[in-house]
């Protein structure tokens, strides 16, 4: 894997993994995507633990949460990160199927910058994706320390 | 003896009360006829040769006047004996003079009289005065008494030893032992009392309060076992020491029962709404669990087959290009049926936040949604007045959105559609709110069907629809405590009806 990420995907079903890099190749945005499968490889890569430990000393430009992952959930994730100095200022996108209020509501108190659900339809999936990627890893500024594609 | 005859001076006699005071003409009457016997008595006396006895029995009339008559008689017995003594026994015998020398005499008679007469006067009026205080007293002896009898409560008085020394009939009634039997037995053991606390421990308490409150278990004379709720106050006598305890009990073995059947109640009640509660938690974690893991797989279905459409197209035929297009349609119509559900059991979950408000600008709202969506339709409108009502403003909202797309949706096929809005209030009083329109309406026969989840009385080409939008309706009105129905003809329009509780000033 390349340790030159500017978006860091968290997304435990490979499927989903699959279509979101689809959807992000349009933009040929997937090569700057890792993906980690769960909340605790999101957490390895942000803190340089295990497989990471060697990566570039740099925060992904934007962090796509999925909230439902198997051993660390997204809302534990972001508890995890909001309140750490070098990783709060990271912009997270909630990227998930649930459309549950408490989830929404969650999400937004931990410091979320947006929350998307996943479209069923694959036209809408892939412009929700695109849009996002654009914005996030093209439009936008990153915080300072962040990687970003020159 | 008739109260009319009361002295004057003893006007305060009761009524009951007997006096043996005669009528004042009864009185002179006994004064002459006593003076008279005594001096009868006396001539009698004489004629058989004994002496003096004459002075005496004339005192003797004269007390009997003054006891029985008062102090009129007393005079008039005193003046008719001094004429007798002089005209019958003093020298010279026979005529009304009084020689000088026995003036002394008829002094000394005189106030011998006199102080006789007041003697007995006076000891008449204590007498009286004693009688009149006892009949009193007895009166309210008796009218208190049967005042304990009045009650239903059971009045009991018992001595330090617990025997009983009075019962009323309260008690009579209640416990079915008389007055003559209970008296002088031992309470406890009469009514076999079960105590809530060692007798030692109550009497304790009892001589340091004063009295004692609480529920005792007892045995009627039939058989029966009773609670009641009994209070017992200690009397004391001047020397400050306990004499007897008074007790007032009521039966509450009625109460009782009713007490244990609530609590049992309750206690179902309690067990059932944990198991609601469980219920509602399992509905919740089921509809989070549709909205994540079913969405997913669907949403990988949609993906896929669209990337295989866009990467095989050119090597598809038209058929499997079509078949393509069939699953890509099938996903879809179940993510909206998924969504539909999801939201349709949000409205069973989430709080409702009642407020009061115009049910007629939530319509006016809604109207010019829907109108917006259907601009190229030929609407007539007809929107009257709505009242005020009490509850969730967005509930209310999609109930109307709802009612409103459908009449919309189902008067697709006519040239000229009619859509009234307006309330009735025929349900008790209730205001009943309905929408009403001249669209293809649907079969009474299938009424039953209509407020089901998933039900649709019309084929899927013909009207599109998950099926879930009426359910959603009447979960909304049964969440206000309403009612919902609907009145329809093949082809003859439908009117949907639903009724609020009329806002009360509560």
């Amino acid at each position: 894997m390349n340790t030159l990420g500017r978006i860091l995907l968290v997304e435990d079903d490979p499927k989903d993994v699959e279509l979101t890099l689809t959807a992000l190749d349009e933009y040929h945005l997937a090569n700057e995507v890792v993906v980690a499968s769960d909340g605790e490889q999101a957490l390895d890569y942000l803190y340089y633990r295990g497989k990471y430990a060697q990566r570039n000393r740099e925060n992904p430009a934007v962090l796509l949460l999925d909230l439902k992952l198997p051993k660390i959930d997204g809302l534990e994730v972001l508890k995890q990160i909001k309140p750490d100095e070098n990783l709060k200022l990271i912009p997270v996108v909630v990227l998930t199927s649930s459309r549950e209020e408490k989830d929404m509501v969650a999400s937004y108190k931990l410091g979320v910058n947006a929350y998307v659900v996943k479209p069923v339809d694959f036209h809408e999936f892939v412009d929700a994706i695109k849009q996002l990627g654009a914005f996030w890893a093209v439009i936008n500024e990153p915080p300072p320390g962040s990687v970003r594609k020159r | 003896m008739n109260p009319s005859g009361i002295n004057a001076n003893e006007s305060v006699v009761r009524p009951s009360q007997v006096s043996t005071r005669l009528t004042q003409l009864q009185g002179y009457g006994l004064a002459i006829v006593s003076v008279g016997v005594a001096l009868g008595a006396s001539l009698l006396l004489e004629h058989f040769h004994f002496r003096a006895a004459a002075g005496q029995l004339l005192t003797l009339a004269i007390a009997i006047s003054a006891w029985y008559g008062g102090r009129g008689p007393a005079v008039l017995s005193l003046i008719l004996s001094c004429v007798a003594m002089n005209y019958f026994f003093i020298e010279p015998l026979h005529t009304f003079r009084i020689a000088t020398s026995d003036l002394p005499y008829f002094m000394i008679f005189t106030s011998f009289a006199v102080l006789v007469s007041w003697f007995s006067t006076v000891r008449r009026r204590v007498e009286q005065d004693l009688r009149q205080a006892r009949d009193n007293l007895k009166v309210e002896v008796e009218e208190r008494s049967s005042l304990l009898d009045l009650t239903h409560d059971s009045i009991s008085v018992r001595n330090m030893d617990f025997i009983l020394t009075y019962w009323n009939r309260g008690a009579e009634e209640f416990y079915g032992w008389s007055q003559k039997e209970a008296v002088g037995k031992r309470s406890e053991e009469l009514l076999r009392t079960i105590f809530p606390q060692p007798v030692e421990q109550l009497r304790a308490e009892l001589l340091e309060k004063d009295q004692w409150e609480g529920e005792l278990t007892r045995t009627k004379a039939d058989g029966t076992q009773v609670v009641v709720s009994s209070r017992w106050s200690l009397r004391r006598d001047r020397q400050d020491s306990p004499v007897a305890i008074l007790e007032t009990s009521n039966d509450i073995t009625a109460r009782k029962r009713w007490e244990e059947e609530i609590q049992g109640l309750n206690q179902e009640l309690a067990k059932r709404s944990i198991a609601l509660e469980a219920s509602n938690k399992e509905l919740e974690a089921f509809a989070y669990s549709i909205s994540h893991d079913l969405r997913a797989p669907l949403r990988h279905m949609v993906g896929f087959a669209e990337l295989l459409r866009k990467n095989a197209t050119a090597s598809l035929n038209e058929k499997s290009q079509r078949y393509l297009t069939m699953i890509l349609e099938a996903a879809n119509r179940m993510g909206n049926l998924i969504d539909d559900l999801l939201a349709f059991s949000q409205i069973s979950r989430a709080e409702a936040h009642k407020s009061v408000l115009d049910l007629g600008q939530v319509v006016q709202e809604v109207v010019a949604e829907v109108r917006q969506d259907a601009k190229q339709r030929n609407i007539t409108w007809k929107i009257d007045p709505l009242p005020a009502c009490y509850g969730d403003r967005s509930m209310l909202r999609l109930a109307f959105v709802n009612l409103i797309s459908n009449a919309v949706k189902f008067t697709r096929t006519r040239p000229q559609a009619e859509i009234e809005i307006g309330c009735t209030d025929q349900d008790r009083g209730d205001p009943v709110m309905f929408v009403r329109d001249n669209g293809v309406g649907f079969d009474m026969k299938y009424s039953n069907k209509l407020f089901g989840v998933f039900q649709r009385l019309h084929p899927q080409e013909a009207f599109e629809g998950t099926g879930i939008g009426l359910a959603t309706v009447q979960r909304i009105v049964h969440r206000h405590d309403g009612r919902i129905w609907a009145e329809s003809t093949v082809d003859g329009g439908a009117t949907f009806y639903f009724s609020l509780p009329k806002i009360t000033r509560s």
